[in-house]
């Protein structure tokens, strides 16, 4: 094992899988920024120029390219809001509430850090798990799979606002968001739900045009009524400190960092889960972290710990979404469904052979993941406080800017004008939301778990009628939603206890 | 050339040759043809759309360039409806789209605005069989010591209007077997893994998929559908053993789509003379060594079926008698 680890190493180091890394590296990181233009789709474009190359090129190539791209999107999210995948709208809560306040330049090195030790982590975790991945997810059913996503449901209680007004404030708008998952022909009966007649509807919603009309256009249109730059407030020749401070809350909150990595890693591996749920319980439990009632109040307003939580999670959750992928040929999310397709093109089996005959194209792949990783944010560090100046450009010059990122990001996902009315119907919902003081993170939340919830819960039913209910995972993971669920009541008792 | 004369017969040679000569000839040269494909970027019907679009330009005169738009939505009505209605009938918008397509023209799913015999049909790049496959570790070796055993087996499929629904669902109206079909499961990669973890006993899907699970043995076909392919020709086959000719026309209607694997049209209107260039493009590419060199190498199976054999099974799929329609549509629902 060891010695594969090694050639894994060598295998990535030879001049033209690290030359086709690097031009991965390269698209990945514009991917990665540019709002709407994703991974997956990206994947797929790219998958026919790998026929010529051997296995390691191809992989150096394609994951190259995958494992950064949640990367450069964190930067999209925190300078202007927009959320650059859809894999990354977490860290606009604060990451861009920091922007606001002056601070890009450490929200920046914050999530560029913890994009690192994410991804590391992620990568270690493919390499450990690579004895124990078969009992590990078989582990896992439906009736797991959905008490998972109860867990997460739980998290509202830490996402909203403190007292009975704020927390029902959160778990309407997470109703909402399961609400909105339904939309479109349901899957065990096909009957279209809150479709209209319209075929549009039909598929349900996409995430990124919800995602971005209710991230982005609410700053938009704050940004255009302030009509001063997006760190407005914060007095000139401020800005520049931060990205190195970002470095070091990584390490100040260490074991915040490690436990979202972990987070992510978990749900990558949980093949059905998808992306977008790893960075939202990621940013559950930072907000959780929060000690005092000042600081609950603080998430969403710039914690630096909101911004490393989501950080960590979307980078480790890659390592973990390869783990089925190669372990089973069940690819963990869609761009491993895409890489998947890679496997055969390169003329690879994916299955238990690549954990025997063919162990060290494994770990060149994790190896791909770190090397990639580590120069992109080396890359992004050299550019970073030029790239926080962009937020004392005055608002004006940037407005027409970013709309155009908006418009064009929320089209491209399917090339379909309707999304571009949905992000900008979203817009309206988002704008409503925080100017009534309703928490959009929970809607998030309701809307990323809303289909899985569903699916397994009707599946462990009609599967196991009422008996998976007694399944031991599935009692560990209720204890732990109760847990999740009446932390913050917890806390909030002991604050004031220790305050009175 | 100072004669007028002379110019004006230039201008004139000028205008005419490009009208005689050179657009009969090649009048695709310089033109770009786009392949709307009615799912995203990734799946089969892309990555079928992707590996045409590099090869069809060698077997066009004037090498046009061909590239591929992913136009997903309502399991690709939008996509239909568009190239049916929006797209000019000019030969540069070719469309691929689900196979089922024609079942929801004749069920009347309410958003459908084309009229699949119109079209102008280029024809079909695969044949895609569905297989009931179950667990290796059953003791069932046939579909019929399954049937006769007469064990509940549960079916894992991702939801109605698809193969790994629908399949299974007929087998066990019309066939008697004992299933319990489970569906919500979010794709078929998920069912794998439920099989895996022995949460489902079985489930039901496209050969191609299903080959790598089959070629290391997690399970194995026991029964198909009509369209055959390499490798099950001695599986039993759903509608030989319908115990009535009511059962087996319902199979037989659900499986007729599956020849057209890979649909391929124009829109309608499309100039006869135009249609047969891409027939013939269409035809000879999909023969290319090189095409099919990288099919094989991504495990896609491609053959080709002409326009008019596309044509034909579509005509015999919408002369239903509306009985046996009403019938199918208690069973089937369009989706996916």
């Amino acid at each position: 094992m060891i010695d594969a680890l090694f050639e894994g190493l060598l295998l990535v180091l030879q001049w033209k899988a690290f030359a086709f890394m690097l031009l991965g590296v390269g698209v990945g990181f514009w991917v990665g920024l540019l709002p709407g233009l994703g991974g997956v789709t990206t994947l797929a474009l790219m998958l026919p120029f790998i026929y010529a190359m051997t296995p390691i090129e191809g992989f150096a190539f394609l994951l190259g390219m995958h494992s950064v791209v949640a990367t450069t999107g964190d930067i999209t999210s925190v300078l202007f809001g927009i959320p650059g995948e859809g894999t990354t709208a977490a860290t606009i809560l604060d990451g861009h509430a920091m922007a606001k306040k002056g601070e890009a330049g450490r929200a920046l090195g914050a999530a560029l850090a913890s994009s690192l030790v994410g991804a590391l982590v992620g990568a270690f975790a493919l390499a450990v798990a690579i004895p124990i991945v078969r009992p590990l997810v078989l582990s896992f059913g439906s009736p797991e799979l959905f008490m998972v996503a109860i867990v997460g449901i739980a998290f509202i209680a830490s996402l909203s606002a403190e007292g009975g007004r704020g927390m029902l404030r959160g778990f309407l708008a997470g109703g909402l968001g399961l609400m909105v998952a339904t939309v479109g022909q349901d899957p065990q009966a096909g009957i279209a739900r809150f479709t209209f007649d319209s075929l549009y509807l039909w598929n349900g919603l996409d995430l990124v045009p919800v995602l971005i009309g209710i991230f982005a256009i609410p700053e938009l249109i704050d940004l255009a009524l302030r009509g001063t730059s997006i760190a407005g407030d914060v007095p000139k020749g401020q800005l520049n400190k931060g990205a190195l401070e970002g470095v070091k809350d990584t390490f100040r909150h260490f074991g915040l960092t490690l436990r979202c990595s972990l987070i992510g890693t978990f749900i990558g591996i949980m093949p059905g889960l998808g992306g977008a749920v790893a960075q939202w319980l990621a940013y559950g439990h930072a907000a959780q972290s929060a000690r005092t009632a000042e600081e609950r109040a603080g998430f969403g307003k710039g914690d630096v710990r909101g911004v490393l939580g989501p950080g960590a999670a979307n980078n480790s959750k890659e390592g973990g979404a390869l783990i089925p992928t190669v372990a089973f040929g069940v690819p963990g999310s869609s761009s491993m469904a895409i890489l998947l397709g890679g496997f055969f093109l390169l003329g690879l089996v994916p299955g238990p052979d690549m954990l025997t005959t063919h162990l060290a194209v494994t770990f060149s792949m994790v190896w791909t993941i770190v090397l990639a990783n580590i120069i992109t944010v080396v890359a992004c560090f050299l550019f970073l406080n030029h790239l926080a100046k962009l937020t004392v450009v005055r608002g004006s010059l940037l407005i027409p800017v970013i709309l155009v990122l908006v418009f064009v990001g929320s089209y491209t996902a399917n090339n379909d004008y309707g999304d571009v009315l949905l992000m900008l119907f979203f817009g309206v919902v988002g704008y409503l939301m925080v100017a009534g003081g309703w928490p959009r993170a929970p809607f998030v939340l309701g809307l990323v778990l809303g289909k899985i919830v569903e699916n397994n819960l009707y599946i462990s039913v009609a599967r196991y009628e009422a008996e998976w209910l007694t399944r031991p995972i599935v009692l560990v993971l209720a204890a732990l939603a109760v847990a999740v669920m009446f932390y913050p009541l917890l806390q909030a008792r002991r604050s004031a206890a220790r305050g009175g | 050339m100072r004669h007028p004369l002379a110019l004006g017969a230039l201008l004139l040679g000028l205008a005419v040759v490009p009208q005689t000569g050179a657009a009969q000839s090649a009048p695709y040269e310089g033109k770009t043809i786009t392949i709307v494909v009615g799912f995203k970027a990734g799946g089969g019907y892309d990555r079928t759309a992707r590996i045409l679009a590099r090869h069809l330009p060698k077997y066009l005169a004037g090498k046009p360039n061909v590239i591929v738009q992913n136009m997903p939505g309502a399991n690709s009505i939008t996509a239909a409806n568009h190239v049916y209605a929006v797209a000019k009938p000019d030969g540069l918008t070719i469309g691929t789209f689900n196979r089922n397509l024609v079942l929801a023209q004749l069920t009347n799913v309410p958003g459908v605005k084309y009229d699949m015999t119109k079209f102008a049909w280029i024809g079909s790049a695969a044949s895609e069989t569905t297989v009931l496959a179950i667990r290796s570790d059953l003791p069932f070796k046939s579909f019929d010591e399954l049937r006769k055993s007469g064990k509940p087996l549960v079916i894992g499929a991702t939801g109605p209007g698809a193969n790994t629904y629908d399949f299974p669902l007929l087998l066990k109206e019309f066939l008697g077997v004992n299933f319990k079909i489970v569906s919500g499961y979010s794709s078929s990669a998920d069912i794998m893994l439920a099989i895996e973890r022995k949460e489902v006993d079985a489930r039901a899907g496209s050969y191609t998929s299903l080959r790598p699970f089959i070629d290391r043995n997690l399970v194995h076909p026991v029964i198909r559908a009509r369209a055959v392919e390499a490798g099950i020709e001695q599986l039993p086959v759903d509608e030989n053993l319908a115990p009535n000719a009511r059962a087996k026309a319902i199979m037989a209607l659900r499986s007729a789509p599956e020849v057209i694997g890979r649909p391929y049209v124009m829109t309608p209107g499309t100039p006869d003379a135009l249609l047969k260039l891409v027939r013939e493009a269409f035809a000879a590419a999909l023969k290319d060594p090189e095409l099919v060199a990288e099919a094989t190498k991504a495990k896609m199976e491609l053959e080709y079926t002409s326009g008019e054999d596309t044509l034909k099974i579509l005509t015999e799929v919408l002369s239903q008698p509306k009985d046996v329609v009403d019938e199918f549509s208690k069973y089937i629902k369009f989706g996916e």
